[in-house]
């Protein structure tokens, strides 16, 4: 069965049985990716991929269920089963919207490329084997390209309900990856570089693979430095997976099942006057952009942080209900899994310097420009105790590749150490905007 | 599953387009998962997973494509496609098809589809109940049970043709205690490959103290002071570390592309000789154990470090040609979306001599990591990092105060020979390892042992 006609055939049977409240989630993917190694492509992966969720409410209760056959046995197999899990459940005062008003067509966000679908399998394998020869030519200490690959991947999503909302979204990429093992001495390092975005551009997806070798070779001859304290100033790439680390802190849910530290804070100063942080989820292209959050409520641009003052929390229906307000639009949900909370582009606005200006502020500092693992960040209480690698600076001067320390502090008191923020964020598709920062208070254990 | 003539065709499209080799993998997965948050049964989900993986070999080059549909036609298609960039004359027909049954290894007494689900709910509740007993400073806890049947059917054009099921059955219980300076976590999460008795013999009360009390004793805790120390590793899950730092470079899939620190290794000297490790598939019920791999070889136990000196690698089809090492029946896939690579199973650091008193005893000032969380490791530098989840100061060989904050960080092949101590409380503890072909459940262990010196990250 079509996904477009599954869903009416799910609806059918729920009003079939009387149940008000039911929608319906499919989702549909295809991807072609190719590996190389060797000067040749060594694994090819073509895939198409289906699924459809079910949420049943039945008097404040859901159920969840979902299957990957799309056939009408399996289709009346998954509302059954969706049904007995809203049973057991216990009452969480969730009701669906009804369909939003004059949404306009997912269209305008630019998510979706046609051209992209007729990138065919031998310009990608050109592409792929041109990184791969480019990298190795770049620099003698390569030891091998353990990780390149070359892919095109679009999705779809597509949600109806029982109240007559219907909403589909689609999106395409196309990217390419390179991580170059480097050997010189005894000092081993990986370097990686990526490319995704949604216009093609030959050039500069083949370009990676000298900028990953680049990104490991910087970094050979690493060496730990001494416990300190010092300004650390994260790049444009790590900025935003710190903040990623630790964003559940602003969803409404974790505030209420007292998980966030940011509880009873509304209008507080939470940080620096230089901090201003909001989720736009209407940013033409970007990877989060989306007209309907996936419960069908309509998205809006919401302030989260205001030079500093905690503006809002994000709420998804069932979070919203629990303090008689409305949703902001910020559910996320799979078709095989449950109801979450989740931004959908987060922007923290840039600041005025450069990279290089903001390195160049301090007398000595630590350039951060890779981050080891979330396993030290615990987002529940802000503790960071994380591994990093970079530089040691010093007036602005990489002086020392640096590697063997940690980086430990308070998310939530970083907040209000910003010392400065870049004027640039990464160049690739994102969902999470944050510049450049030059941090004050981090404790390097080394 | 799919009709055996689908199969055997799409096995012959295979060749017929010049593979050396195809496969055909196809599965049927129940889950389901039960979640209590904030004193609520939360969500309630299940679902079925299908779907279809075909793989051509063209030496080592492989194609990997999948799809839910079993439409005969539009699988001939999707392989036809596969093997489009190596197309080549079609030397060899398939082998006949030879169904060889599997020996079930790792019985379930109790099915869990003959326990209503209100069961599971009111287990789910006293788990909260319990661990909210511990004291008022337990400010929330989350528990689940997860747990998922998957039943699969391999064949191949060497004419092997075989059909398991794997039954997982999982609690996880999560609890956040705070004495005024901010939330800290505890959790424990056993699992099984079993049934629902799982469910009825686990003891709730120890996973609701165990919880509980990490919780408490690190919500009092104050911040580890960084630097270079022995570290004294607990048994059980502080087996990650060997399991991220070592284990993951000890796999074909990072071997045969060079990206290991181990490469070229075997028969020498990596480790200090107090050590033996080993990761074995073959542990009734353990929740990394398999009656056959993801390729449908049969699972076996496989000495990786004996008495320091690097015994063997793990491997699956690809990587043991490639490498030329043999196959170890460890090739794995989180389902029919990933092609199988060779992956751990229950991995552990084997039983020392030592007593876990005299290992504390001998460090006059170090970290007691009695709990680790979660890590990550770059097989081919080697460099991993760790989270402590429970820490403790050990000072004039006793274990004082408690500590948060501390993150291991170091390099697998420089740890190895610093591990001097190994005690003989051997424990193992289930968790989910990610890694190219998806996440797979794994256990990790070991006893209780010393580093003489490691980086702690702190303030």
């Amino acid at each position: 069965m079509q996904p477009e006609v599954a869903i009416e055939h799910v609806l059918g049977l729920a009003r079939q049985n009387g149940l008000a409240e039911v929608d319906v989630l499919v989702e549909r993917g295809e991807s072609l990716g190719l590996k190389i190694r060797d000067a040749k492509v060594e694994k090819v992966d073509q895939s198409t991929s289906l699924g459809l969720g079910v949420r049943v409410l039945l008097d404040g209760r859901t159920g969840l269920a979902y299957t990957e056959r799309l056939e009408a046995s399996a289709l009346r197999r998954v509302l059954d089963e969706a049904l007995e899990n809203a049973e057991l459940q216990d009452q969480l005062e969730v009701n669906l919207p009804d369909p939003a008003n004059n949404v306009s067509t997912a269209e305008a966000l630019q998510l979706y490329n046609s051209e992209l679908e007729q990138l065919s399998f031998e310009e990608l394998a050109e592409v792929g084997l041109e990184i791969e020869a480019t990298a190795k030519q770049t620099d003698q200490r390569v030891v091998t390209l353990p990780y390149l690959g070359v892919s095109r991947e679009s999705g779809e999503w597509i949600l109806g309900t029982s109240k007559g909302a219907y909403y589909r979204q689609r999106a395409n990429s196309a990217t390419t990856y390179c991580g170059a093992l480097l050997q010189e001495g005894e000092s081993r390092k990986t370097g990686f570089w990526f490319w995704q975005m949604r216009d093609w551009n030959r050039a500069e997806a083949a370009a990676i693979g000298p900028k990953a070798v680049k990104e490991g070779t910087s970094l050979l001859g690493a060496r730990s430095i001494q416990n300190c304290k010092m300004p650390v100033i994260l790049d444009e790439y790590c900025a935003p997976q710190l903040l990623g680390m630790f964003f559940r802190a602003f969803h409404a849910d974790a505030a209420q099942k007292g998980t966030s530290r940011l509880a009873g804070r509304l209008g507080e100063k939470i940080a620096g006057k230089n901090v201003t942080l909001y989720d736009d989820p209407h940013i033409p292209g970007a990877r989060g952009s989306s007209l309907l959050d996936s419960e069908g409520v309509l998205t809006q641009k919401l302030s989260l942080v205001d030079q500093g003052v905690f503006q809002n929390f994000l709420y998804h229906i069932e979070s919203a209900s629990k303090e008689q307000r409305t949703s902001t639009g910020h559910a996320r949900r799979g078709y095989n899994s449950g109801i979450g909370t989740g931004s959908h582009n987060l922007v923290m606005e840039k600041g005025s310097f450069s990279l290089e200006e903001l390195c160049q502020q301090p007398e000595r500092a630590l350039l951060v420009t890779s981050l080891e693992g979330a396993a030290g960040c615990n987002s529940i209480s802000g503790d960071i105790s994380i591994g990093v690698q970079g530089f040691l600076l010093e007036k602005g001067e990489r002086v020392q590749p640096v590697d063997s320390i940690t980086i430990a502090g308070n998310f939530f008191d970083l907040l209000s150490q910003i010392q400065g923020l870049g004027n640039c964020y990464q160049p690739y598709l994102s969902k999470i905007f944050v510049p450049p920062m030059l941090l004050d208070g981090l404790a390097i254990s080394g | 599953m799919l009709a055996d003539q689908t199969i055997a065709k799409v096995l012959e499209q295979g060749l017929h387009q010049g593979a050396d080799f195809a496969e055909v993998f196809i599965e049927d997965s129940i889950s389901r998962s039960l979640d209590l948050l904030d004193r609520k049964i939360d969500q309630i989900n299940s679902g079925n997973s299908y779907g279809i993986g075909i793989r051509l070999l063209f030496g080592h080059e492989s194609c990997y494509g999948y799809s839910c549909d079993p439409d005969p036609a539009g699988l001939l298609q999707l392989t036809e496609n596969l093997a489009r960039s190596k197309r080549r004359e079609g030397r060899v027909t398939p082998k006949d098809l030879r169904r060889v049954p599997v020996n079930d290894q790792h019985r379930i007494r109790l099915s869990p589809e003959k326990v209503g689900k209100l069961d599971r709910v009111e287990l789910l509740r006293r788990l909260d109940e319990l661990t909210r007993s511990h004291g008022e400073p337990i400010r929330q806890v989350s528990a689940s049970i997860v747990e998922k049947k998957r039943s699969m059917l391999i064949a191949n054009s060497e004419g092997l043709f075989r059909e398991d099921s794997r039954q997982y059955m999982r609690v996880r219980l999560s609890a956040i205690a705070d004495t005024g300076d901010g939330p800290q976590g505890g959790a424990v999460s056993p699992g099984v490959l079993g049934g629902y008795e799982f469910l009825e013999e686990v003891d709730l009360e120890k996973l609701a103290r165990e919880a509980a009390e990490t919780a408490l004793r690190m919500a009092g805790a104050g911040y580890v002071d960084g630097g270079v120390m022995p570290v004294v590793m607990g048994n059980g899950f502080g087996g990650v570390i060997f399991h991220e730092a070592c284990g993951h470079p000890l796999e074909t899939e990072a071997i045969r592309k060079n990206a290991s620190s181990f490469t070229g290794k075997l028969g020498q000297s990596i480790a200090s000789p107090v050590l033996t490790a080993v990761d074995d598939g073959t542990i009734t019920n353990a929740w990394g154990s398999l009656n056959i791999d993801d390729e449908g070889n049969e699972a076996q136990r496989t000495v990786l470090i004996k008495d320091g000196v690097l015994q063997q690698y793990l491997s699956d089809r690809v990587g043991a040609a490639q490498v030329g090492v043999p196959q170890t029946g460890s090739s794995r896939r989180e389902s029919y979306k990933y092609a199988p690579v060779s992956r751990m199973r229950n991995t552990y650091i084997d039983k020392g001599p030592d007593k876990i008193e005299d290992i504390i005893r001998s460090v006059d000032h170090g970290l007691y990591a009695k709990k680790l969380g979660g890590g990550s490791v770059d097989p081919g530098t080697g460099e991993f990092n760790f989270a402590v989840q429970e820490g403790y100061i050990i000072r004039k060989g006793k274990v004082a105060e408690p500590v948060r904050g501390a993150t291991l960080i170091g390099k697998g092949y420089e740890v190895l020979p610093k591990i001097s101590m190994i005690a003989d409380d051997l424990e193992l503890a289930a968790g989910i390892c990610g890694a190219s072909s998806g996440m797979v459940p794994t256990t990790v262990g070991q006893p209780t042992l010393k580093i003489d010196s490691i980086l702690v990250g702190g303030r």
